[in-house]
């Protein structure tokens, strides 16, 4: 029998998975016959662990011990926004875990998201099993594009504890688009409006004939059916509290009825103009009697609820196309994807801002699953059938003195990608730099996503200036960041697929892999079994630790003292923090640019340490202007041997994002350069 | 995969910085931007990762390099002022064939900048005033600062063409 990878759509409020059988792709059915699962775990009490609409059924009756939208909590930091804002709403507890990481509390055990979303992705691999009469353990994986590399790397960890190999994952509009144009043949710029559970992706897409490129992508994570469903449960509780002084918030069996009636009215107004809510004994008065809520919601009023939702949906849409440079009128399409996309009152607005009848031949449940299948099984075919050329949602930047981040490779540039800075030494005999990573498109690191950092030792021993350390970012088709260092001097090479922060550690994931060897029994098949070392992962692994092409002849003398260890730098960090200053050499043509791959020595992988408090004294790298020097002419460090950067508000040039005229079909933010004497914000001889 | 030998993407893949990107591409150097398009698609499906799956890990290490490559090609030219940028730097024989989309970004902004509001002390004063004459309605004595403005700054390409504007509005 020939091997079959799968597709799944793993989403905030539901999952579908499909398969490519005969040339066709087709929705695998869970046991029920239906064709989307619900993104549910239930925990019982007898141990076991229930996935899917059974699950969510639960939610009512345990609403401590039934895990919904764990999908909004992946790859994020405790002290995330977003995890404050899930943890107002979830009736289950979330806590924070090692790193800053989020775990789910049942009872007294502490579950990671990762493992979470490999229970949802274990069932529908089961289903797929079931339904196709074979092994699986090769599938595409969707998420929303506008998900973080943090994001992505965890829903590849979820994977392989589920024991598939990840054979891509996949932003969910380009899924969409390519169902929607697969062996069509079409010349044509569509775009996909994808509104789901949890999250609101916008891309915008040139077919040509088997090439699907994506011009831009915009989104946001926290947009999306829930928070619809949160407006109407606002309005009800408090209806509620004014009429019987009862917060019904704070009981969360009250709270998940009111969800469930919630959710249920927004679903009954994808088809009529009005719905009656009736939730019996949402609290008891002081006589033990149930209180209840009765009313009607019509069309009108719903609208009213949600507009500003809507239109948050269509800020971003402006933002991706003016990024991908087209108007509404080069568009020959518009495709719907996402629960929330049958509202009338959704496909009313998007016709109305597309000036365009939005397709209704696509469902918008399973169009995405169906494109992850077509991908997948074309990725199995000798012969590619369809070459997907998506786009990075985020710009990539670099922490830079002053608590700035510096771009590095703008969002809506295409993957893959590398692109190579060339950095010194900030102090005299510097042995390590610390290189701070993130996504997002402030100029202030901190409000940026930190993706990690990446500490680069065993420098040879120079005075400040004179050492270059050049770091090469690079971004895969999966969107996943990989970072390299190189000290040319020494021709040593650090390189360190950035890890997520807040995630689990190789060992972590190798642990529960074996934990769920020994609980599990029902979907363990003989021989297939690829959690040990799948393909993808056992590269990741590569990389990150140096695989067998880069295996360092000798270990690199200076190489444990200076770079972090990966059981932690924890000790090192105070001696790495004095040494760490880098600046940005200035090159002129031609020397910034190495051969990344030059082979070279591998050192040990730098830990990836989050270090919210502590941020602004260990990352001070100073972008240099090699024609102004502003260092020689007006930056001299400050006693304690670092600068102060001021900003200067008056010459914003880096800041592209609020200057709508510096975008460029291509642009994005714009960010510092040493090269072009606009890299230094702060650079007094340009005030005034 | 594709049309290429192991041998050949090897070899290609070494020959890398040799390469500007329109050898890289295949493209003319006066290509439209619908044809660098065509060409970045072409590559694309001669390069994909996605497409090189079941080769050798060397190979594939080719392929990706190749396709990056490709990408920042596209990065570069499918962007008039990049490209601008670009073309400039082949044609004054810089040896170095790549680059990089950020510094390319700034100075395109830098000297979008420039052109919108002067490279020089004067020009920048000059044509400074003649907006804040257009904003008070006052064409004729926004045409004069143009006119300095160009005395300091001859083809400065945004003074022109508001000059040209503003005396077609006469
Ligand atoms: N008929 C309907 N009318 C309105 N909303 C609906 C309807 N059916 C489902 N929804 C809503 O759609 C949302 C779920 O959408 P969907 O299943 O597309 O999301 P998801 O794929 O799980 O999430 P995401 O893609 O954000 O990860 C829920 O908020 C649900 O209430
Ligand atoms: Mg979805």
């Amino acid at each position: 029998m020939a091997e079959i990878a799968i597709g799944i759509d793993l989403g905030t409020s539901n999952s579908c998975v499909a398969a490519v059988e005969s040339d066709a792709p087709r929705v695998l059915p869970n046991a029920y016959g239906e064709g989307v699962t619900a993104s549910v775990v239930a925990f019982g009490d007898d141990g076991r662990i229930t996935v899917g609409n059974a699950a969510r059924a639960n939610v009512i009756h345990a609403p401590k011990t039934t895990v919904y939208s764990a999908k909004r909590l992946i790859g994020r930091y405790f002290f995330s926004e977003e995890v404050k804002k899930a943890r107002a709403i979830c009736s289950y507890d979330i806590v924070e875990g090692p790193n800053h990481g989020v775990r789910i509390r049942i009872r007294e055990n502490d579950y990671s998201l990762p493992e979470i979303s490999a229970m949802i992705l274990r069932e529908l691999k089961g289903i797929a099993e079931a339904q196709l009469g074979q092994a699986i353990t090769k599938a595409v994986v969707t998420v929303p594009a506008y998900f973080n590399d943090n994001q992505r790397q965890a829903t590849r960890d979820a994977c392989r504890i589920a024991g598939l190999d990840a054979l891509r994952i996949l932003n969910e509009p380009t899924a969409a688009a390519l169902a929607y144009g697969f062996g069509r043949e079409l010349h044509q710029k569509v775009a996909v409006y994808d509104l789901g559970g949890g999250t609101f992706d916008i891309s915008v897409l040139e077919i040509g004939k088997d090439v699907f490129e994506v011009l831009s992508t915009c989104g946001d994570t926290f947009l999306g059916g829930d928070d619809f469903d949160d407006r109407l449960i606002d309005l009800l509780a408090d209806e509620f509290a004014a009429q019987h002084g009862v917060n019904p918030r704070e009981d969360p069996f009250a709270l998940e009825k009111l969800k469930v009636a919630a959710e249920s009215a927004k679903k009954g107004l994808s088809v009529d103009d009005e719905v009656e809510i009736r939730i019996p004994d949402v609290a008891l008065d002081s006589e033990g009697k149930g209180l209840s809520i009765g009313r009607t919601l019509g069309i009108g009023e719903y609208a009213t609820l949600v507009n500003d939702l809507i239109q948050r949906t269509f800020k971003v849409c402006d933002e991706a196309m003016q990024q991908a440079g087209v108007v509404n009128r080069d568009l020959a399409g518009v495709i719907l994807v996402g629960g929330p996309t049958r509202l009338p009152l959704i496909r009313h607005a998007v016709r109305d801002y597309f000036q365009l009848e939005p397709r209704t031949d696509v469902n918008p449940d399973e169009v995405v699953a169906m494109g992850a299948a077509l991908h997948a099984a074309s990725l199995l075919a000798p012969e590619q059938k369809a070459y997907l050329l998506d786009v990075t949602p985020l710009s990539l930047k670099i922490g830079v003195a002053g608590g700035l981040a510096e771009t590095v490779i703008e969002r809506n540039t295409p993957v893959p990608i590398d692109q190579t800075r060339t950095f010194t030494t900030f102090q005299d005999f510097q042995e390590s730099v610390r290189i701070r990573v993130y996504q997002g498109e402030s100029r202030h690191a901190a409000e940026n996503e930190l993706l990690g950092e990446f500490v680069f030792g065993g420098l040879a021993r120079a005075r400040r200036g004179e050492t270059r350390i050049e770091v090469t970012f690079e971004i895969n088709s999966d969107g996943i960041v990989h970072v390299t260092a190189r000290d040319p001097a020494t021709d040593q090479k650090a390189s360190t697929q950035i890890k997520l922060s807040s995630g689990l550690s190789e060992e972590e994931i190798e642990q529960i892999i074996a934990r769920g060897h020994a609980e599990r029994v029902e979907t363990a098949l003989p021989g297939t079994d690829p959690s040990v070392r799948p393909g993808e992962a056992a590269a990741a692994f590569a990389a990150r630790f140096g695989g067998p092409e880069d295996t360092p002849a000798a270990d690199p003398p200076t190489a444990p003292e200076s770079i972090g260890s990966l059981a932690g730098i924890g000790d090192e960090v105070e001696d790495v923090a004095t040494l760490d200053e880098v600046a940005i050499a200035g090159s002129s043509e031609g020397e910034a640019v190495a051969a990344p791959d030059a082979s070279l020595a591998s050192l040990e992988t730098g830990e990836i340490e989050v270090l919210p408090d502590e941020l602004p004294d260990l990352e001070e790298i100073l972008p240099l202007a090699p024609h102004e020097d502003p260092l020689s002419a007006s930056h001299e460090p400050s006693a304690s041997g670092r600068f102060e950067i001021e900003l200067d508000p008056g010459d914003s040039a880096p800041i592209a994002l609020d200057d709508r005229e510096l975008f460029s079909a291509a642009g994005g933010d714009l960010g510092a350069e040493p090269e072009s004497g606009e890299a230094t914000p702060a650079d007094p001889a340009r005030k005034g | 995969m594709g049309t290429l030998a192991p041998a050949e993407l090897r070899a290609l893949a070494r020959m890398l910085d040799d390469l500007d990107y329109y050898e890289l591409l295949e493209a003319p150097r006066g290509a439209s931007g619908a044809a660098i398009r065509d060409a970045y698609h072409a590559a694309s499906r001669r390069f994909h990762p996605d497409a090189c799956r079941h080769l050798d890990p060397e190979v594939r290490a080719s392929i990706e390099r190749i396709a990056k490559r490709v990408t920042e090609a596209y990065s570069v030219l499918r962007d008039p002022r990049r490209r601008r940028l670009y073309d400039e730097r082949i044609a004054s024989g810089c040896a170095e064939r790549r680059l990089q989309l950020v510094e390319s970004a700034a100075v395109a902004t830098q000297r979008s900048r420039e052109e919108r509001e002067g490279r020089t002390p004067q020009g920048r004063r000059f044509f400074a005033q003649a907006v804040s004459d257009l904003a008070r309605g006052e064409t004729a004595s926004a045409i004069r600062n143009l006119q300095m403005a160009l005395t300091f700054e001859p083809g400065n390409p945004v003074f022109e063409e508001r000059l040209v504007a503003l005396r077609a509005r006469r």
